[in-house]
Order: C-alpha cells, then structure tokens, then sequence
C-alpha cells in the first residue's frame, strides 16, 4: 500500500537519501521540509499519513516542532517518528517521553527504512 | 524490492554521494582544524561547537552510505568534543588520527 510521508530534516543528504529511500524502495509519496517552520507549513498542507521528523535542526528543533505540530487540531493526529544520531539512553528517554510513535536512529539504512518505519506504525 | 530497484537505489545513492561529497569534506574540514587547535591550546566554545556539530553529523550520514566504521569513528569525536574540560595529554593525538582516518573514509569512500 502507498503511503504519503513528510520528512523533516535540516541537513540535505540526509532528507534526500531518506526520501529516495521511500520513494524507490517503498513506492511512497515523500513531501520534504528543510525546517521545522516549513515542515509545520507543509504538514498542514499535505496532511501525510507519517512525519519523520529530525531532532537537532537550527531554529525549531524537532521536540519544539512535535510540540507544534500537536497543537494544531489540523495535524494534532499525524504520527510523528524522530530521526535522531543520539544513542545515549538518557537522550532515548528524554525523546520517548515526548510522546512521539517511535525513534529511529541515524545512520539508517536506505533498503530498510520503510520497513522500520512500517513495523513502527503498524502498517504491515 | 527488485533487483533493478536496488540497482537503482545503488546508483542514486551514488550520484548523491557525490553532489554531497564537497559538504561532507568540509565537515572533515572543521574536525582537522579544531584537533590542530587544540594540540595548540584550548578549543573556543565556538571551535568547540562547531566540531561537536561536524562529528554529529557525520555520525549521522556515513553509516548511511554504508560507511560504518565512519560512523563509529565519527561518534567518538562527537563524545570527546562534548566534555569540555577534556585535556587528558592523548586526546590530542586521538583527535588528530580520528580526523585523519575519516578524512581517508571520505576520499575513498571505503
């Protein structure tokens, strides 16, 4: 099944590996935002099945733009997955009390990072 | 997934890796000159920062393109530029092979 996802990510090699990933690997719909302002712009205009949503970005980091994307009623149910480089367990418990569906862990892999992403949101 | 969607995939990767490779020489960039600076003296929170930031995000990408012991090597210059009052009389030495061995991963893609 195809599905419609948002990628949230400051740092432009990995937004578009993780974009050819989904769309070549998976056949997905990838919208792509470059920050977390546009990435809230592009969420209310897309309404994506899935945000994958990167942590450390300049301006709105991804925790703020979680906590936005919450508040707004329009994409207050959009499942919301981090993408992090941090593998220190107390940064992991700080991101899962955020309340997000699940944290994937950079470096991904491009051959299976839909399937993550499905096993995550229960789409297989 | 197919064989010639894997092939594919392989051969976009490729080309990214290569409009990409300018911005990843210049974070390797930032991680030699800060571990020359701090064989000189003490690291500015600026330098320090921007180092932490590099190795950030070359742990992040590398493993990516299936250059783990990047990542790994990556990581490592991430933790010690975090400890700010690291001074310990090795870690000069360290930064400095790490910066050289990811500066050969880079160019080599290897």
């Amino acid at each position: 099944m195809s599905h419609r996802i948002l990628i949230i990510d400051d740092e432009d090699d990995i937004r578009e590996v993780a974009a050819l990933s989904l769309e070549t690997v998976a056949g997905w719909q990838v919208f792509v935002a470059n920050s977390g302002s546009q990435g809230l712009a592009r969420a209310i205009e897309h309404q994506p099945d899935a945000i994958l949503l990167d942590v450390m970005m300049p301006g709105m980091d991804g925790p703020t733009t979680f906590r936005e994307l919450r508040k707004n009623p329009a994409t207050a149910r959009i499942p919301v997955l981090l993408l992090t480089a941090k593998v220190q367990s107390s940064d992991q418990r700080r991101f899962a009390d955020l309340g997000v569906e699940a944290i994937l862990f950079k470096p991904f892999d491009p051959l299976t990072l839909s399937t993550q992403i499905s096993d995550a949101l229960g789409w297989n | 997934m197919d064989a010639d969607a894997q092939i594919a995939l392989s051969a976009a990767l490729d080309r990214m890796w290569a409009v990409h490779l300018p911005e990843l020489q210049g974070r390797v960039d930032v991680l030699e000159s800060a571990a020359q600076a701090f064989a000189a003296g003490p690291l500015s929170v600026d330098r320090q920062l921007a180092a932490q930031a590099a190795a950030h995000k070359l742990a992040g990408v590398l493993g990516t393109f299936g250059l783990t012991r990047g990542t790994v090597l990556a990581r490592e210059l991430e933790i010690m530029y975090s400890r700010q009052d690291d001074r310990k009389s090795d870690a000069a030495e360290r930064l400095n092979a790490i910066a050289a061995e990811l500066r050969s991963i880079v160019s080599t893609r290897k």
